[in-house]
């Protein structure tokens, strides 16, 4: 029905001219398809993004009273001053991505997705701001970089985590 | 009545109409077999069958509701697409104005969102249908895999739907979906920067949810219907063998 | 009892031909129809006008009730403010109520992943494929195994709170062994349900808890994803 068999089983190992084209070819093949795919990917991966800048400044110390939490809603970062000195709080929750929200009159802030708290770290709480007290967030939310500018203003950096305390 | 059919049988005999519909009336076996064998939307159904599957209760049309709806869902998605920019803020304007401004435009998405919660839950039933009647038994276990595929299909359509009007429950909804994938190890946060064109929900994931919405996955799901229907002639219908309702009086085995 | 040979004997229809011919019938050698064919219709006009008066059907149905319930719009949306709760489409709140007992991996990834896979393999796993009845043989064994997994089940539940999850496996558990009970002279639905096989009550428990999950995800969870009464207002 189909061609003639013509191939006996080698012996020696040899390869026959016919395996060898074949195999070239599908080795040209699946170079060219996994060529296609990664071309594909980094086409599909954007490069410039018209998101806001990482970096940006919030002003000077003095608009932050000591042992306050203050929300800046247009950059989701809690600015938050202990007598210790500055925090740059993330306000995303590290559950799932909702935007928790500073409860004063509980000294807390919580998420309302599934009931995440954090703590301020305000006093009377001796934890450090961000830290979970219960709820199903996996981490505390992350600390930015702070830093003083030239002129005396703060600086976040949300690309930048860090632990360190800002002291003014 | 008699001028009718004068008319129509005169019209028939035209050369035009004889190029264009070349087998005649159906009226013999003959021509009733070429109706859906010589025709190109219908020649994957088999020519004859059998008593059985004809049967409400063999299959409750499960499976034919579910591909209605998805023509429904094309036919409504297309023409809602004339007045969507997926941009935003734009997109939710034009929500609005498909509501107030738009002629039928209420009509047609309330038509387009029913039939596409109608069709996530229909493909469920018709799964469970399956499964309870034995029908993903061999020879029909690609068939099976094929349905599961299209069950993904159909979710994915919803979900990449769900982001398109822009308002608050679309925006929240996707923020913790993509939040979900990117708790994949490895690769999930890799998945949601190409999901979503960056690192936020902003007007690149909408463009891609668009495009996956209206072009990507209903081609996929084209492919992937047309396997599917292809699978269940070729392995020998519906309603075959023990499972089957039938003239038994509904002895059920699984 | 276990019938090792792989064909079957039988005897040739015609007689003439071959007075003492004997078929053998090996079993899977292709995909071929195994049933009776019955009676047959032309698929037009039978099985056409049927589909057709089954889209028209539909159609009715889904353009009545489109002219009567409007699909909802919120607001504009806001990355800044996450309204409460913030719910997923429906057939997603199920995932969604997972997602309050355990962490995202788990109820996001792990858990879907693993009922998509088990679904592909349905047919795969070429056991019991008569649909033999749970209890019909080692009865006494595979209570203890039956009794042995939903205590395993129900003690891992708890111990993550999962309520949720919980009390569809108790139900469904307590009405398989309850079927170990039933008998062919009672017949009824007890004896329904004695003849269920294995992978009818594994597939029964999923669909019960994944309708249960869907059903609190959407009308009996409010802000912060805490417990409300769908018939009391929010904050009562």
């Amino acid at each position: 029905m189909s061609e003639p068999e013509k191939e006996k089983p080698d012996q020696t190992g040899e390869v026959t001219r016919r395996d060898f084209f074949n195999e070239i070819s599908l080795a040209a093949l699946g170079i060219a398809g996994a060529g296609a795919a990664v071309v594909t990917y980094n086409f599909l991966s954007p490069n410039v993004l018209f998101e806001q800048s990482m970096v940006f400044r919030a002003g000077n110390p003095d608009l932050y009273p000591v042992d306050t939490v203050t929300p800046l809603p247009d950059q989701q970062v809690y600015i938050v001053r202990t007598a210790a000195g500055f925090y740059a709080l993330s306000t995303v929750c590290t559950h799932l991505g909702c935007i928790t929200q500073w409860k004063p009159e509980a000294n807390l802030i919580a998420c309302p997705c599934h009931g995440s708290k954090f703590n301020s770290g305000l006093p009377p709480s001796k934890a450090l701001p961000g830290t979970k007290i219960e709820g199903p967030a996996p981490l505390p939310l992350p600390h930015f970089a702070m830093t003083m500018t030239a002129d005396g203003e703060l600086q976040v950096d949300k690309s930048q985590k860090s632990d360190q305390v800002l002291k003014v | 009545m008699a001028t009718t059919e004068q008319f129509l049988s005169r019209l028939r005999a035209t050369r035009v109409w004889k190029s264009v519909f070349r087998r005649g009336p159906a009226r013999t076996n003959r021509t009733r077999s070429l109706a859906v064998f010589g025709n190109i939307f219908l020649h994957a159904l088999p020519a004859k069958v059998r008593e059985k599957s004809l049967r409400v209760r063999a299959t409750y049309y499960l499976g034919s509701f579910t591909f209605f709806l998805f023509i429904v869902l094309v036919i409504t998605g297309v023409l809602l697409m004339f007045y969507y920019h997926p941009a935003v803020p734009q997109a939710y304007r034009d929500m609005k104005d498909l509501r107030f401004a738009v002629a039928n435009g209420v009509f047609l998405r309330n038509l387009h969102r029913l039939a596409a919660h109608a069709m996530v839950a229909a493909v469920f039933a018709h799964m469970f249908h399956v499964f309870y009647r034995g029908g993903y038994k061999s020879p029909r276990e690609f068939n099976w895999v094929v349905g599961v595929l299209l069950l993904l299909v159909t979710l994915f359509l919803s979900y990449t739907g769900y982001l398109l009007p822009w308002d608050q429950l679309a925006y929240w909804a996707i923020t913790v979906g993509t939040g979900i994938i990117s708790a994949m190890p490895v690769l999930g946060a890799k998945i949601r920067f190409l999901a979503l064109g960056g690192n936020q929900v902003g007007e690149n994931a909408l463009l891609r949810f668009y495009v996956l919405h209206c072009v990507v996955l209903p081609l996929v799901a084209v492919v992937l219907i047309a396997v599917h229907f292809w699978r269940v002639q070729k392995d020998g219908g519906l309603t075959v063998g023990e499972n089957s309702r039938g003239e038994d009086g509904g002895q059920e085995k699984l | 009892m276990a019938d090792k040979k792989n064909y079957e004997a039988g005897f040739s229809s015609d007689a003439l031909k071959n007075p003492q011919r004997i078929v053998f019938i090996t079993k899977k050698t292709s995909a071929k129809v195994r049933g009776d064919v019955g009676k047959q219709f032309m698929t037009y006009p039978h099985l056409l006008l049927r589909e057709a008066i089954a889209f028209q059907v539909l159609a009715i149905v889904l353009v009545v009730v489109s002219l009567l319930w409007d699909a909802p719009l919120e607001q504009l949306a806001n990355p800044l403010v996450t309204p409460n709760p913030a719910k997923a489409p429906w057939y997603f709140l199920g995932l969604q109520e997972l997602l309050h007992y355990f962490p995202p991996f788990v109820a996001g990834i792990l858990i879907p992943s693993l009922v998509v896979v088990a679904l592909v393999v349905i047919p795969y796993f070429n056991v019991n494929v008569k649909g033999e009845p749970i209890w019909a043989t080692n009865r006494e064994k595979r209570l203890l195994v039956v009794l042995g997994t939903l205590m395993i089940l129900s003690v891992f539940l708890a111990y993550f709170d999962a309520w949720t999850v919980l009390a569809p496996t108790i139900l469904i558990g307590g009405l398989l062994l309850l079927s170990y009970f039933g008998a062919p002279e009672r017949p009824g639905w007890t004896d329904y349900f004695r003849t269920r096989p294995v992978s009818w009550w594994v597939m029964t428990w999923f669909i019960a808890v994944a309708l249960t999950l869907t059903l609190v995800g959407t009308f009996f969870r409010g802000p912060g994803w805490s417990w409300v009464w769908p018939w009391r207002p929010y904050g009562a």
